[in-house]
């Protein structure tokens, strides 16, 4: 890659552009030194090029949707400039604290949620069992308590890309209600998000 | 004599097998089917030709966003900034130093955000 675009021209013509301001369109920079090297296209990642990293994220405090797609770029890679739409160049995401997060609507008032919000009434999460009248309607106050990290990773499965690429870079992305996870041998960087 | 058709129906025939060969089932068994799915298939190539610009350039901006995000710069103030420096490198050139030069593109940063100062 380094050899491809001759770092040392490249430079050159930039720095030209730095200091005089002196570069127009037609200087497309790559077909620039194209006269020399012939290059003019443009890159497309290869699986397993890009490098994944580990990221911690603690959930604490977010509002569902919010943190969703700060967790959904991530994962597709949308964060890099290596990004490819067919290859999966996104991290991995350990999410640690799922069930100490929030969710966005008016507040109300609660004997022992201090966050409880109009929308953790309004909200629910529906599933069909298969059979017939077998539609489950879950409140999402009630989901909070049972399944915290399912409301995580619906949210974000959801903002993913409706594929295996989508369902692939969805394995990526490990939810856990409290403070502990079991990939400390990833020593995933904590990121605040 | 009458000129028949034998020979050169054996050619079209083989020429549009060759080019829709792989295809499923009956588009790549059928003279009816392959003729339809030839047709079909140039269409889209025609098109597709058109679209690719779109989608490359969707693709550079997507790149470039994320090179700028990292650095605490938006988008559209990175590209604001470097109109008003006269910097008209193109966005496939800014995907590419941003992938390939990463200290260049922090220096593209820079220009960028002394020709227009982010608004607080």
């Amino acid at each position: 890659m380094q050899g491809r675009l001759a770092r040392d021209g490249l430079a050159g013509v930039i720095l030209r552009a730095i200091a005089g301001y002196g570069l127009n369109r037609r200087d497309n920079i790559l077909a620039f030194e194209s006269r020399n090297f012939h290059v003019t296209k443009s890159y497309l990642a290869k699986t397993g090029e890009v490098n994944p990293a580990w990221i911690l994220v603690d959930a604490s405090g977010h509002v569902v949707g919010r943190l969703a797609v700060k967790l959904a770029t991530i994962l597709m890679g949308k964060h890099k400039p290596q990004y490819t739409p067919h290859v999966d160049t996104g991290d991995f995401i350990v999410v640690i604290n799922a069930d100490k997060i929030r969710f966005g609507g008016r507040r109300m008032a609660h004997p022992t949620h201090p966050n409880f919000t109009a929308k953790m009434v309004s909200k629910t999460y529906d599933h069909y069992t298969g059979y017939p009248g077998g539609r489950k309607v879950i409140p999402a106050a009630e989901m909070l308590e049972r399944k915290p990290e399912e409301i995580i990773r619906l949210a974000v499965r959801r903002m993913l890309p409706k594929n295996k690429l989508g369902r692939h870079m969805l394995k990526k992305l490990k939810v856990y209600r409290g403070g502990e996870h079991p990939h400390q041998s990833q020593v995933p960087q904590p990121k605040a998000v | 004599m009458r000129a028949r058709k034998g020979h050169a129906r054996r050619r079209a025939r083989k020429r549009l097998f060759r080019e829709v060969k792989g295809n499923y089932a009956a588009r790549g068994k059928l003279v009816k089917m392959a003729t339809e799915t030839l047709f079909r298939a140039r269409a889209f190539a025609f098109r597709d030709r058109r679209y690719k610009k779109r989608e490359f350039r969707a693709l550079w901006i997507t790149r470039v966003t994320a090179a700028c995000r990292a650095r605490g710069i938006r988008y559209s103030q990175f590209i604001h900034g470097l109109a008003l420096a006269n910097v008209e490198l193109n966005r496939k050139s800014l995907s590419e130093l941003a992938i390939h030069s990463p200290h260049l593109f922090d220096e593209l940063v820079k220009i960028a955000q002394s020709a227009a100062p982010a608004r607080a």
